[in-house]
């Protein structure tokens, strides 16, 4: 591999967490219609883990992702907490540290970044630019980088010269990867890398970033809204609503014991493959407005379990914002049953 | 009430030219596919993306005409009918709903007007009982109150909400045939089941013959009680739904029960061949199997000879030289 | 057995309210200019235009002498209470001309703009939905209409019909102004016929025409009326160089008319702005009020605009930054 030139904003460490997110609140507008897309939520990732992170359409995930990347633009700002990268904080940094921290330390595959490929620039070229953008190379030697990282997703070195509308969907969002891969991050973010893509082409793709981590030993923060893919690719897994972080465990503890009923209700939302069929209900009702949320709990209107009934709890339920505690080691949920039954 | 299929495929063919009048080629989009449609059943049609499953939703749908073969309606073929009177009725019987919620709706006009104007201009009922009927429908697909919810434009809904009108409005003629082109596919997941018990629900209660698009095997066994794979513009498998998916022939159909990330099951995710190149399998194909430069069990005959689909099992048919070879 | 989706509850609702409801009087105001009404931007475009529109109806009785009369003895005088608007330097009353001028200008202008943005929309949108040999038709004679220099094809026609009144150059006009929108037009046509809901109203079993005018037009209203405004502007401006060439109508006058003497006699370089600036006022009052009223057609063709509200309050803080706003929710 033809090593790096311009040296990243931050070095390796060992055993600590590579990233680490406090209190993070993102807004986005202004005054009494400000919306926070991200509202307190804390997590981490270690190297080379894989941390998915799931949630719905406007739970703020894809936020989060613009975030750690620092690439938010107005009207969404940051309006408190910190983001540490291995230890340094990333809020408040110069344009210049952060483009040396952009590509080199954190990489991003966006959404449909498959079909943000320049129709009239060739991939070669495209690469080209992107290496070029933060480190300083010459054009030969960024275009045999290119030729590298394309066979290591899979994809024959040759295709620099090809345009991409010549490839298909799957080997489109690779050649993204590759691009992602390119000055060797030790963090990668993938939002959403295959949902526009049928479901052999994802487990091909899916396979091969499983295989180049292990070669690389970069750790992955992977969002996405289909729980079942992350139940098997990812190591931990932080469920989102409406802007907090509702429930973290291991990808397995997960799937085997949902604690949150927003878990519960989105792994009962996936039909099952095989074994017996039985009918199943969703989660009724809607993401909620974040210019307005509900008070208290934001799931509450949705919950099964509240119920003006139990009056105390429902008092509660309406009026305290949960906060995310351990019930066991590496399980934390921010459910008000929850917390009472761990009491 | 009849028992005979209300719509019946045969043979359906639809190329699509490429390139200039230079260096020609042809899409074979859908090549011989043949199937029927009963009442009160789902049928899922599944494939991946490029498979033809949505052109043969968009030839049922009559919007769009077939190179080749027959959509039989009650009886007679309606493929190739221009006479208004006699699209609208076909119109009147065989509805559609699209994949993109807020694409499939008007943004400048409001419910109402979308679940009314089937309603006028097939005269379903009088004009005075039109709103009356309109509520009816939005409380049937789970919109209530229908007064509130008539008055709003599509971008006042969320998604779950518009898929329901456009349900709406395809129920609005009484149909005996639904075409569902992947209807959950852009829906929230925890919306998405209720999208599906409503469709099992107007099965039931209505009788209708819906055919489900898809390319979520899951789903497709959750609501479907037949299934069709395609490939490459050709059904290589169907047969009753937890049949195929029991015991799948066509290697393709494997292929895809693998790869389905599965969550109930614990085991170790199922590893799978990786392609270097891509599907271009649907462009000129010629004669032979278009699935055997992926298949792990193609022999000689596969590259030179056109399966045929074999009914293997009781209603169970594949096209494979391997798996279901004609005798 | 299956389960509905329960349904929203008015505790649940989401996002923006529902429209305004429509109060029944007696006659009943159409939808559209309600909508035109209620947003102060267009509400101020439309009495711009309200204004002009009755100033050229009055103006026979608000003009001091006929814009034509030349008086020697009082050429080229700046603006004074005898001429608000000064006079040019044949000693014609300025104001007259730009008040009766908006007579001719107006006629000219709507006229013109509206039976090109006819032609065009009906061409472009009919290329656009029916395709093939129609569509290579119809892009062949915009590529042709395209290519032909106005002014020569104004000459030939004016001399080939003879007559210099207005219907002929409200026809010329539209003639050579037409097929740059129609080309957009078509564009978009294009682009929206891919929609889904396009397809859906087909599927629904909507005539064609239906199709066009009550699915398509309603989203490409906001281009229409962009087209309409161009036209007009590029009329008036075009109506100053017929008159070069002699085939302006002598008696009467526009602003058009009025600008191109004022430019011709260099009365700017003289130090005379009154000539030249007033009927360029009047015209760029005239197409502002226009422009600001296609900001309420816009919200029409695009009901996400019609909820939201800004808070007055909320611009200021968007100028100022994030600060501001950090202080106030922690306050």
């Amino acid at each position: 591999m033809t090593s790096l030139v311009e040296q990243p904003l931050v070095t390796r460490a060992r055993n600590a967490d590579l990233l680490e997110v406090r209190q993070l609140v993102v807004e986005y507008g202004f005054g009494a219609r400000a919306a926070r897309a991200v509202d307190g939520v804390d997590f981490a990732i270690r190297e080379g883990e894989v941390l998915g992170l799931a949630g719905e359409s406007g739970c703020g995930k894809t936020t989060i992702a613009n975030t750690v990347m620092q690439i938010l633009r107005p009207p969404a700002r940051i309006a408190g907490g910190s983001i540490l990268f291995e230890g340094n904080d990333l809020v408040g940094k110069s344009t210049e540290e952060l483009r040396r921290y952009r590509w080199r330390n954190v990489s991003m595959v966006l959404q449909s970044a498959m079909n943000a490929l320049n129709p009239v620039m060739r991939v070669g070229d495209q690469f080209v630019d992107a290496v070029r953008a933060h480190e300083k190379i010459d054009r030969r030697q960024a275009l045999a980088r290119a030729g590298e990282l394309l066979e290591l997703v899979g994809i024959d070195a040759r295709r620099v010269s090809s345009y991409p509308h010549q490839l298909s969907g799957g080997m489109r969002q690779r050649v993204v990867i590759a691009m992602a891969l390119a000055l060797e991050p030790e963090l990668i973010i993938l939002d959403e890398p295959t949902t526009a893509l049928d479901v052999v082409v994802q487990r091909e793709i899916l396979q091969q970033v499983e295989a180049l981590k292990r070669d690389f030993g970069f750790a992955v923060l992977f969002i996405t809204h289909d729980l079942s893919l992350l139940l098997e690719f990812a190591d931990r897994i932080a469920i989102m609503y409406a802007g907090e972080i509702v429930e973290t465990a291991p990808a397995e503890r997960l799937g085997a014991n949902p604690q949150h009923p927003y878990t519960q209700g989105l792994l009962k939302s996936f039909p099952p493959l095989r074994g017996p069929l039985t009918p199943l209900t969703g989660i009724p009702g809607s993401p909620p407005d974040l210019r307005d949320p509900p008070t208290g709990c934001r799931f509450h209107p949705r919950c099964p379990h509240c119920i003006p009934e139990q009056a105390e709890l429902y008092r509660r339920q309406t009026t305290d914002r949960p906060r995310l505690r351990a019930v066991e080691a590496g399980h934390e949920v921010a459910c008000h049953l929850v917390a009472e039954a761990v009491e | 009430m009849t028992t005979a299929a209300p719509l019946e495929v045969r043979s359906l063919t639809k190329h699509f030219p490429l390139g200039n009048a230079v260096r020609r080629a042809h899409v074979h989009a859908v090549d011989d596919v043949s199937f029927e449609l009963r009442p009160g059943t789902i049928t899922a049609l599944v494939g991946e993306s490029g498979s033809g499953k949505s052109t043969v939703a968009r030839l049922l749908a009559h919007l769009s005409e077939p190179s080749a073969g027959e959509v039989l309606f009650e009886g007679s073929d309606v493929s190739h009918v221009r006479r208004r009177r006699d699209v609208l009725r076909y119109r009147s019987q065989v509805q559609i709903i699209f994949q993109d919620p807020f694409g499939s709706l008007n943004p400048v006009k409001t419910v109402r007007h979308h679940v009314e104007r089937p309603l006028r201009i097939h005269h379903v009922v009088p004009s005075r009982q039109v709103e009356e009927r309109v509520h009816e429908l939005l409380r049937t697909v789970g919109l209530v109150p229908p007064e509130d919810i008539a008055a709003k434009y599509p971008h006042e809904l969320s998604g779950g909400q518009r898929q329901r009108v456009a349900i709406a409005r395809a129920l609005a003629v009484e149909p005996k045939v639904v075409l569902a082109d992947e209807p959950i596919s852009m829906l929230d997941v925890s919306i998405r089941i209720g999208i599906l018990n409503l469709m099992s629900k107007l099965k039931e209660e209505r009788g209708i013959a819906f055919l489900y698009v898809t390319h979520d095997l899951a789903s497709a066994r959750y609501v479907a009680d037949d299934i069709l794979v395609m490939y490459a513009g050709q059904i290589v498998e169907r047969g009753p739904i937890e049949d195929v998916l029991a015991a799948p022939l066509h290697p393709y159909t494997r292929l895809l029960l693998e790869a389905v990330p599965d969550p109930t099951t614990k085991t170790e995710g199922q590893q799978i061949e990786l392609r270097k190149g891509d599907s271009s399998a649907a462009v000129d194909p010629g004669e032979g199997c278009r699935f055997r430069m992926r298949c792990p069990l193609a022999i000689e005959i596969c590259a030179h000879t056109t399966p045929q689909l074999v009914e293997e099992r009781p209603e169970h048919a594949a096209r494979c030289h391997v798996t279901a070879p004609a005798n | 057995m299956s389960q509905l989706e329960p349904t929203l509850g008015p505790a649940l609702d989401l996002s923006l309210e529902v429209p305004p409801r429509r109060v029944h009087r007696r006659f009943r105001i159409p939808g559209w200019l309600t909508l035109l009404l209620s947003n102060p931007k267009s509400r101020l475009g439309f009495a711009m235009v309200a204004f002009v529109t009755i100033v050229a109806l009055i103006a026979p009785w608000i003009s001091v002498a006929h814009p034509l009369d030349f008086n020697v003895l009082a050429t080229r005088q700046a603006p004074s209470w005898n001429h608000l608007f000064g006079t040019t330097d044949q000693g014609s009353d300025v104001f007259s001309q730009v008040v009766i001028g908006a007579r001719r200008s107006l006629l000219l202008g709507v006229a013109a703009a509206t039976l090109a943005t006819v032609v065009a929309a009906t061409l472009g949108i009919t290329a656009a939905l029916v395709g093939g040999l129609v569509d290579d038709i119809i892009n062949f004679l915009i590529n042709v209409c395209l290519v032909i220099p106005p002014i020569p094809l104004l000459v030939v026609m004016s001399g080939y019909t003879q007559d210099h009144g207005m219907t002929t150059m409200i026809v010329v006009l539209a003639l050579v102004l037409w097929a740059f929108e129609a080309r957009i037009l078509r564009a978009q046509a294009l682009s929206l016929k891919s929609r889904d809901f396009v397809d859906a109203a087909r599927a629904s079993g909507e005539p064609t025409w239906r199709i066009v005018f009550g699915e398509l037009v309603p989203n490409m209203i906001s281009r229409i009326a962009a087209a309409f405004v161009l036209v007009f502007y590029v009329a008036l401006l075009v109506d100053a160089g017929l008159e070069f060439l002699g085939l302006g109508d002598v008696s009467t006058t526009s602003w058009g008319v009025t600008l191109y003497w004022a430019q011709t006699n260099s009365t700017v370089l003289q130090g005379e702005w009154w000539p030249f600036f007033f009927p360029g006022a009047a015209l760029a009052f005239t197409v502002l009020g226009l422009v600001l009223l296609l900001a309420g057609i816009d919200e029409f063709s695009n009901p996400r605009l019609r909820a939201e509200k800004k808070p007055r309050r909320g611009r200021l803080r968007m100028l100022f930054g994030g600060r501001l706003a950090v202080r106030e929710e922690s306050a």
